[in-house]
């Protein structure tokens, strides 16, 4: 049985399309994405509905799964991610090739930290299998896989002491920020583009705000209170975004992470302007629904299917760059690559849920 | 086939020494594979290019002007190069190590008690607007002297419109001298099929245009590598391609390491001390 249209699932299908977008550097369309009104953008909307999610594993609080059952549902949950990451990068790393044979680039093979694959594949392969190797825009799934394999320990923290989530989800994080902590990339040398031991937060933000027990259940009590709270801050973080006052890194004082605007490490005050972002936006909702209910109803079917929508966008994506490389950029192929993708991660939606349809009643 | 690839290479690095290009205003002339007869105490003269790298007369390219690294060797002892950039994970290459540990071994082997450190940020296939605002984190995180930006490959790529990376670019250099920070440009990588793209060549000479307007001093990788595909035209493109590139990352490493020593030990020496030879013709 298919979930109904919800705001999650419809959040989570802007989100995927926003993605899509996003990750074809240069495009028309990436200027009306919300990433240039806003300090975060929808890697921070995916990671925090993936934690909303959760809830879905774990189960109600009046009829909680065992421990083990939970366990071997999340790192299931993992394996198939894990899975479908390394089937998309092979897949990615394959186009780069057939791209720069056809199109006689041989810069093509160096595109998207693909290089190391074509120049030190005995390493890269240990590093792709291991995740520390990952290919520019092939990187949140990796997060998502790490956020997977300690989600049983975030639920069972919750059902345990609820009020104690929230609290050493942060201590971690501030730790990551002030000593400062990150994961280290093999066999290139840096590290993880998201860094784990930060975006942990938003996805356990996202699972708190799901629950009614905890942090979620006291936001829910004052949620009025807090979206007129959020209101003014998220007015002042869309001029900081606009007009680009940003703290400049070198004078904030140390420990300088708890005060510059940085993806990585999803820094307090990205983090800040996400959550007064979220607070306001949750009121439109019931607004959309009822104005657009097809598009609504469009994208909740590709927030439903997450997964495979989103697998399918990040070589879609891919391909988009290739195509704009090859045909040049501009609004007609632009239009075209938008419409294109948006049509087939559809199709990919729609042919997951006809799968389910036909295979449930057996 | 071996043996011709590496009077290939040859070739083309020899280009990629004379392409060395400063933007620095300085007058031309210093040989950045030429060691010093003498130098200041402390100092070791500047290890020779290897063999591989080398070229029957090469011709001197300009030094940097790295007044700030300099400062900071003097009174700290310690360099901070914060290498960033858009083309592969790195400026000189994927391989881990590797090519950096050139530029590393080879500045403390010339400035004894100098301790170098070189901090891997690129993010490949990232876009100079992109990269403009991680720099300025970056800087301040690493407490970078130096930054080694490779620019311009992945824009033209993308099919950013070069009035955009101008922006970008020109604003990166503005903060970063603002801030005394010293700048390295690596520059673009060549491809056969983009020696007539409008759009690639419109990009290389706005990052060309905008580093000579900052007086900043640019390797022009573009020029060494156009050469090095003109020599070997005829073999299996994509298999060559693979070794050219590492070649290509390998001699950038060497020449941009003489680089950076030859900007500090003319900055670093004191008056009356000896100069860098010229190379007589």
């Amino acid at each position: 049985m298919t979930r109904g249209v919800n705001a999650i699932d419809f959040w989570r299908g802007v989100a995927l399309v926003t993605i899509f977008i996003n990750h074809i550097p240069g495009i028309f369309y990436e200027r009306l994405t919300h990433k240039n009104l806003s300090l975060s953008d929808s890697a921070e909307l995916f990671v925090f509905l993936a934690g909303w999610s959760l809830r879905h594993a774990v189960g109600p609080p009046e009829d909680p799964k065992p421990a083990a059952q939970l366990v071997f549902r999340l790192y299931g949950r993992a394996l198939t991610l894990y899975a479908a990451h390394l089937t998309i990068v092979m897949l990615a790393i394959a186009m780069l090739a057939v791209s720069a044979r056809v199109l006689d680039n041989p810069l093509l093979l160096e595109w998207h930290n693909a290089a190391a694959v074509f120049f030190d594949p005995v390493n890269t392969h240990i590093g792709l299998v291991a995740l520390t190797h990952q290919l520019g825009y092939f990187d949140i799934l990796p997060l998502y896989v790490v956020l997977m394999l300690i989600a049983p320990l975030i639920a069972i923290i919750h059902r345990n002491a609820p009020n104690l989530l929230l609290p050493l989800s942060l201590g971690v994080y501030l730790a990551a920020l002030i000593v400062p902590l990150s994961v280290p990339s093999w066999p290139t040398e840096g590290q993880w583009f998201f860094n784990p031991l930060c975006w942990q937060l938003v996805f356990v933000l996202g699972f708190s705000m799901s629950r009614e027990r905890g942090a979620g259940g006291w936001v829910r009590r004052n949620m009025t209170a807090i979206r007129w709270a959020a209101l003014p801050l998220l007015v002042a973080f869309t001029a900081m975004s606009l007009l680009q006052w940003l703290p400049d890194a070198t004078k904030v004082p140390e420990p300088k992470l708890l005060f510059i605007v940085g993806k990585t490490f999803v820094t307090p005050l990205r983090l800040i302007q996400f959550v007064a972002l979220i607070a306001v936006l949750s009121l439109a909702y019931p607004y959309i629904e009822k104005t657009v209910p097809a598009i609504t109803s469009f994208l909740a079917r590709l927030g439903r299917n997450a997964l495979p929508v989103f697998c399918v966008g990040s070589l879609l994506s891919l391909a988009g760059q290739i195509a704009r490389f090859y045909f040049g950029g501009g609004l007609v192929i632009d239009t075209v690559l938008v419409f294109f993708g948006v049509t087939v991660m559809a199709v990919t939606a729609w042919l997951s849920e006809w799968r389910d349809r036909v295979e449930k009643p057996r | 086939m071996k043996r011709g690839l590496a009077t290939t290479l040859r070739a083309g690095l020899l280009v990629l020494a004379t392409g060395v290009a400063g933007a620095s205003g300085q007058a031309p002339g210093q040989p950045l594979s030429q060691a010093p007869s003498q130098t200041p105490a402390g100092q070791e003269p500047i290890a020779p290019i290897p063999k591989r790298c080398e070229m029957p007369g090469a011709v001197a390219a300009d030094q940097p002007v790295l007044t700030n690294v300099a400062k900071a060797m003097r009174t700290r002892k310690r360099i901070v190069i914060l290498a960033i950039g858009g083309t592969s994970a790195t400026a000189l290459g994927p391989i881990a190590g590797g090519n950096f540990a050139v530029v590393e071994r080879l500045l403390e082997s010339t400035f004894k008690s100098v301790d170098v450190h070189i901090v891997h940020r690129g993010v490949s296939g990232e876009l100079a607007a992109d990269a403009s605002r991680r720099i300025r984190n970056e800087v301040a995180l690493t407490g970078a002297d130096l930054v080694l930006w490779q620019v311009g490959t992945a824009d033209a790529m993308a099919r950013v419109d070069p009035d955009t990376l101008r922006v970008a670019v020109d604003e990166t250099l503005g903060w970063l001298k603002a801030h005394e920070i010293d700048v390295i440009m690596v520059g673009m990588r060549y491809a056969k099929s983009l020696a007539k793209d409008p759009w690639y060549q419109a990009t290389r000479k706005i990052v060309a245009d905008v580093a000579a307007r900052h007086g900043v001093f640019r390797i022009n990788r573009y020029s060494a590598e156009e050469t090095l595909a003109g020599v070997k035209r005829g073999d299996d493109s994509t298999s060559t391609a693979v070794e050219a590139s590492e070649a290509s990352y390998n001699c950038t490493a060497e020449y941009l390491a003489r680089a950076i020593a030859a900007g500090l030990f003319l900055r670093s020496r004191q008056p009356g001390e000896p100069q860098l030879p010229r190379r007589t013709p």
